[in-house]
This record gives C-alpha cells, sequence and structure tokens, in this order.
C-alpha cells in the first residue's frame, strides 16, 4: 500500500512541470467564456461537464456564431475522437478495474495523462503501480485545470482586447501540432486538413472543419497506398 | 444557441459524449481486441488532422474570419511559435514567443 500511495504522489510531481502549459490554457478557457458573455456557474459547469480545452474553446467559437445544436455536438466529438487514442492505449490497465474506479479514471484521461503514462519508463512498473501513478497523474491534472479556468473567470473580461489575448489558442495548437508531427505521413495529413480548413471556411457553421479533418485523416489512409502504387509503376 | 436551458442541455450532451469516447475502449477491454488494433492506425492519424484544421485558418486570416484579410504579423509569429516548438517540449514557450513577437511587430509598426 505504501508503494502505490508513492507511485501516485511521483504521478502528481511529474505532472508539475506541465502545469506551465495547462494553466494559462486553463485561464484563456476562463477568461473567453466569461468575456462571452457567459455567467462564471455557467463557465465552471461547462468546463466540469467537457473536461476538454481544446473542445470547449471551438465551442465556444460555434456557440458565438448561432450554430445549430448538432452541429456544436458534432465539432466537440470529432475534437474529442482523440481521447479514444487513450482510451485503447489504456484499456488493459483500466479495463479490469471496478466501475467507479474505470469510470472515474476514464472521465479524467487527457492528453497530459497520455503523455506521462505512456512513456517507455513506465512499462517497467508493474500494473498496480502504473494505476496508481496514472491517477495521480490524473487527478492533479484536474484539480489544476479547474483551478485555473477559476482563475480565468475571476480575471474576466479585465484583460484589454488589444492584447489580441485570443490568438494564444491557435499558437497552443500550432505547437501541439509541432510535437504531434513525428513522421512524414502525419506532415502530409496536417498540409491535407490545413489546407481544406482554409479552402473551405466559408462553409456554414465551422462544417469545413469537419470535412478538412476526414479529408486529412483520409489522405493519411490512401496516400501511402497510392505512392507504393505510383513507386512500383516507375519500375 | 443563446438560451440558457439549452446551453446546458448542449454541455451535458458534449460531456456525456466525451465521457464515452473516453470510456470506450476502456470498456470493451478483452473483448475487441481486434477492433482495437485495426482502429488504431486510423486514430493515430486524428491529432494532426485536427489541430491543423484548428490553428491554420485562424493564424493566416485575422478576425473576422469572413473578410478574408490574410495577417502578415500573425503568420510571423508562428513561424516563431514552431520554431520554438521544434526545441521545447512544453505549449508554454511557443506560445509566449509568438506572442511576444506579435506584440513588438505591431508595436514597431504603430
Amino acid at each position: 500500500m505504501k508503494d502505490y500511495r508513492k507511485q501516485f504522489w511521483l504521478g502528481a510531481r511529474d505532472l508539475l512541470p506541465l502545469i506551465s502549459g495547462a494553466a494559462p490554457f486553463g485561464m484563456i478557457v476562463g477568461a473567453t467564456g466569461i468575456s462571452l458573455g457567459m455567467s462564471p456557474e455557467m463557465v465552471m459547469g461547462m468546463t466540469a461537464l467537457f473536461f476538454a480545452g481544446s473542445a470547449q474553446l471551438a465551442a465556444y467559437t460555434l456557440i458565438q456564431d448561432n450554430a445549430p445544436f448538432i452541429i456544436i455536438l458534432a465539432t466537440a466529438m470529432v475534437i474529442n475522437l482523440r481521447f479514444s487514442i487513450y482510451s485503447a492505449t489504456f484499456a488493459p490497465l483500466l479495463g479490469p478495474l471496478p466501475k467507479r474506479y474505470r469510470f472515474t479514471l476514464a472521465y479524467m484521461l487527457s492528453d497530459q495523462t497520455y503523455g506521462l503514462c505512456s512513456m517507455p519508463a513506465q512499462m517497467q512498473k508493474t500494473t498496480a503501480e502504473r494505476v496508481w501513478y496514472l491517477a495521480g497523474v490524473a487527478l492533479t491534472l484536474y484539480v489544476v485545470w479547474m483551478i485555473s479556468v477559476g482563475l480565468g473567470v475571476a480575471l474576466g473580461a479585465g484583460i484589454p482586447p488589444s492584447w489580441s489575448l485570443e490568438f494564444t489558442i491557435p499558437l497552443a495548437f500550432l505547437a501541439m501540432l509541432v510535437t504531434t508531427i513525428t513522421s512524414r505521413l502525419l506532415f502530409m495529413v496536417a498540409i491535407i486538413s490545413g489546407s481544406c480548413a482554409v479552402l473551405f471556411q466559408l462553409l456554414p457553421f465551422n462544417t469545413g472543419f469537419i470535412v478538412a479533418v476526414t479529408a486529412g485523416v483520409g489522405g493519411g489512409v490512401l496516400l501511402p497506398g497510392l505512392l507504393k502504387m505510383r513507386g512500383a509503376s516507375h519500375e | 444557441m443563446s438560451d440558457n436551458l439549452q446551453l446546458w442541455l448542449l454541455f451535458f450532451a458534449v460531456g456525456l459524449g466525451t465521457f464515452l469516447i473516453r470510456l470506450s475502449f476502456i470498456q470493451l477491454h478483452g473483448s475487441a481486441e481486434a477492433l482495437i488494433a485495426r482502429s488504431k492506425h486510423i486514430l493515430m492519424l486524428l491529432p494532426p488532422a485536427i489541430l491543423a484544421a484548428l490553428c491554420i485558418p485562424a493564424i493566416i486570416f485575422t478576425r473576422p474570419l469572413t473578410a478574408y484579410q490574410v495577417d502578415y504579423f500573425q503568420l510571423l509569429a508562428a513561424l516563431v511559435a514552431i520554431l520554438i516548438a521544434k526545441f521545447s517540449r512544453s505549449v508554454f514557450w511557443p506560445v509566449m514567443g509568438g506572442m511576444l513577437c506579435l506584440w513588438l511587430l505591431r508595436f514597431i509598426s504603430s
């Protein structure tokens, strides 16, 4: 038991350096919600229900545009589809747990948890140790996230618009994009999706976003086969 | 979509949907190994596709997006952010560097 508690706090400690990224992002999420005219209760409720910052920021834009319910829901779901990768990664760890722990830890899965808990160093630990470590990371991030959104809500619209703080959102996505591109294929996927997003951005209610993501993933699936075929015909 | 009740409904729907996505493979564990193996390849392509579609239009064009006004300062700031992101794994420093670049360019040109 003592060893497991140690793993929990080890997870909490390993998360600390990542706060420099999560906390400012959370504050932007909180402050942007308030600046759109939502009440503090609504922003905090939304944050607790989503526990997904990028989906929340995208939803803000669509709510402001008066997009239909189903479009906002679909966009948020597409953005959050990446969580299914994390779900697949941690299925052997979390699947056998009793329901209440399984559900709680699944709800708290995040980019940061995935990043820390799928590191090669973790693979040498026992399953129980890994679960406790994951719980430490996930719970700490949850607390940090809620506090930083709360701080953003408190700051509210106090930040002058001339600072263009909203530009931190695409910059943050861009920085994440650079770190996710680990192969030439993923680079191509990003190029296809990005150009489609620019081409189709005049489609109503951000549906261009869904088109772009579909095109990017479709390209990623088809390209390796197509390139191989072309290579073969040259020979 | 401005009615408060409707917004709460939306938040609950997204919250439930997100939870189900997170739970998906964990819940299926033990009964869907083949499905996981097959979908993992496609799922790996999602992050770059999503992130690129989210950030590239917002970086090239100034708000409101409907005006289609290319913003060169934002492009330069993004370039700085990319360079920093190549070296630091965190999200914080690229954002800081990009914002400083943007503020500096606007200050010089004003």
